[in-house]
């Protein structure tokens, strides 16, 4: 071993103990470093609870086309899609907008209609049923979005009146169109404000009565087998589909939304860098002061025969250490933290504001969170650099004193 | 006199102090031969430490040559005489300058360490040298558990660990007590003979001084 490193290791642990100085410099990054993994893993969580959401509401891929689909078109979109091995299954949708009326209070939510047999292979909708069920829908049936339902004030089963933009198109023909009245077969729920307070679900048959469009529909969404790669199947669609037809990954219809989410995550990340910083200039301060009360140990190694870069090399590998150890620690406590989250929210819920309240007003009984390795990795060499770094500063003072007047120092 | 093993020839050393020039060493001649012990004694102030810092390729002199083993010292820079310090002398001082951390065994073993790795025969020497100095059960004791007198005998062991030609010592009884010095003095002048090591000793005691084989008196910046 190195003399420097040897030098490093016997400050750090004195003949076998741990320093005190080395526990609180090692703590200092080990909070650093939790706090980091746990802020951007829980930040990193909410986005990908919102991406599992997109997901399951639209498909991995969106099949969407300049132009409506009629039956031509969507007999060689519905080949190109079943000849895919990635895909799993496919449904098309028409969406759009309308407005609902109940008890004389209008309502403008948007409106998918689809296939419900087919669209159950796509996206989970069984699981967001909170009232009534999906056998039961019918042509002339809608389910409601929760928050919707409860604005309106309506309940399954109830009668409601569908106004289409088709029958202003039929007013200025000076034809008149009556109101489609349509019964609430069910209510959903998918946990997300905006799409919980205005969307309604029908079937293909009726959205295509709505809209006119006979047989045509606007797209389809597409899900695809576990472990496929999103990108490169859309890449393989765009080539393969029928002109005029585009194939979006989920993450670029919401690329907007997206770009906020990473924002929002990256700006946190860069804030909670300056908390490993701080922890990183306490070792500073800490090695300096070793620095000063060594003045003439380390003239004495000069004396003896020590490169002056060997010394610098000792206060390094001490940053160093000390940056890695609590790089360790942290990691560690950081994921066993996550992993008992629920449990410390709840303790915390407990004992502020009581568990019910906690729930009610923060909307979730469970903390999400999402690690994703680039940022322990990116967490991991940003500390012990920045450690290292940290040590330079005495490093470099301590290899600048000569040793004959470090010796002189009394 | 070609087995000198350090020699010093028209060494000046001038310090400035505010507007006035100190000058401290004018002049001084000097050699040390192989296995040969040499006490240097002066009024404090003389520049006893001063001469032994360059000796020993601390600091340089304002002019003058230095050989250490015939090699011409004053040729290299500080960072090549401290590459070669750690091989061709070792010193020992009036604080002894322990490492804390380590016990008195990874003490005197730190003079092989800086040179390169640790083995066996390094281990077994220190212990050696431990022995040698009286202190041969206490080589695991942190130099803090230590008596000023133990810690300067640990210090001589460090000091010859890696059989040095030369040792420059400066005051090492500075710290002690009058009986402990004695021993300590003796001490070192023993195994320096015994290892065939040459020495300078920087001393205000007279007694000491005799015990040398050759004695020097630092006046006004010239050996008297
Ligand atoms: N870096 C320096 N700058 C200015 N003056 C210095 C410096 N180093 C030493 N001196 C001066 O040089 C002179 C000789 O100092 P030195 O330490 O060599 O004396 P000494 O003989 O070892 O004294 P002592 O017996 O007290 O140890 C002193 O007057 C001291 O003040
Ligand atoms: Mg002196």
């Amino acid at each position: 071993m190195p003399w420097p490193v040897y030098l490093a290791l016997k400050q750090l642990f004195p003949s076998g103990r741990i320093s005190f100085f080395t526990i609180i410099a090692t703590a200092g990054i080990m909070l650093g470093v939790t706090i980091m993994l746990m802020v951007t893993s829980v930040m990193g969580g909410f986005g990908y609870q919102i991406g599992r959401m997109i997901v399951d509401t639209q498909g991995d891929i969106q099949i969407t086309a300049v132009t409506l689909i009629d039956g031509r078109k969507a007999e060689q979109i519905e080949k190109v899609l079943a000849a895919t091995p990635e895909i799993e299954a496919f449904a098309p949708f028409a969406s759009g907008v309308v407005m609902l009326e109940y008890a004389n209070k209008p309502v403008f939510p948007s409106i998918q209609g689809f296939s419900f047999e087919r669209m159950k292979k796509v996206l989970p909708l069984q699981r967001f049923m909170v009232a009534g069920s999906l056998d039961d829908m019918d042509d002339d049936s809608v389910i409601l979005s929760t928050i919707l339902a409860t604005n309106l004030g309506v309940d399954t089963g109830d009668k409601i009146s569908v106004y289409s933009p088709l029958m202003m198109e039929r007013i200025k023909k000076n034809e008149a169109l009556l109101p489609r009245e349509v019964r609430v077969a069910g209510i959903f729920k998918i946990g997300h404000q905006q799409l919980d307070s205005s969307t309604v679900l029908c079937s293909l048959r009726l959205m295509q009565d709505l809209y006119g469009l006979d047989r045509r529909v606007h797209g389809y969404n597409v899900r695809l087998k576990p472990g496929a790669n999103m990108e490169e199947v859309a890449l393989k669609l765009e080539q393969t589909l029928p002109l005029g037809t585009k194939a979006l990954t989920w993450y670029e219809t919401n690329a907007e939304f997206q770009a906020i989410v990473a924002f929002e995550r990256n700006m946190i990340f860069f804030l909670m860098t300056f908390i490993i910083l701080v922890a990183a200039f306490s070792i500073t301060s800490s090695l300096l002061m070793a620095v000063v009360r060594k003045t003439r140990e380390i003239g004495l190694l000069g004396a003896m025969g020590g490169r002056a870069r060997d010394v610098a090399l000792c206060f390094c590998t001490q940053g160093l250490l000390l940056g890695a150890a609590g790089t360790g620690l942290g990691l560690a406590l950081g994921f066993y933290l996550l992993h008992y989250r629920d449990n410390i929210v709840h303790l915390i819920a407990r004992l502020s504001v009581g568990q019910g309240t906690f729930q009610k007003f923060y909307q979730f009984s469970e903390l999400p969170s999402h690690t994703v390795t680039r940022d322990v990795v990116f967490i991991v060499v940003f500390s012990v650099i920045a450690s290292t770094l940290a040590g330079l500063i005495p490093a470099w003072r301590a290899a600048r004193l000569k040793p004959v007047e470090a010796l002189r120092s009394e | 006199m070609l087995d000198a093993v350090i020699k010093a020839a028209g060494v000046r050393k001038n310090y400035l102090s505010g507007d006035r020039t100190l000058a401290v060493l004018q002049g001084v001649n000097f050699s040390v031969a192989a296995g040969e012990s040499v006490s240097l004694r002066g009024e404090s102030g003389s520049g006893k430490s001063t001469l032994l810092n360059i000796l020993a390729g601390l600091d340089r002199p304002d002019a003058g040559e230095l050989f250490w083993d015939n090699e011409a010292a004053h040729r290299l820079s500080l960072g090549q005489l401290t590459a070669r310090r750690g091989r061709f002398l070792g010193m020992v001082f009036q604080s002894y300058y322990l490492i804390p951390e380590i016990d008195a065994l990874a003490n005197v073993l730190m003079s092989a360490r800086i040179l390169g790795s640790v083995g066996a025969p390094e281990r077994s020497r220190a212990a050696l040298l431990l022995q040698r100095v009286g202190l041969g059960e206490r080589g695991h004791h942190l130099p803090t558990h230590l008596s000023g007198g133990e810690r300067q005998r640990i210090a001589v062991a460090r000091a010859l660990m890696n059989r040095p030609k030369l040792i420059l010592a400066d005051e090492p009884t500075g710290n002690l007590d009058e009986r402990t010095g004695d021993e300590v003095i003796s001490l070192l002048l023993e195994v320096c003979a015994e290892e065939k090591t040459a020495l300078v000793l920087v001393t205000h005691n007279p007694a000491h001084a005799k015990k040398t084989a050759r004695q020097l008196l630092l006046q006004n910046g010239c050996f008297v």
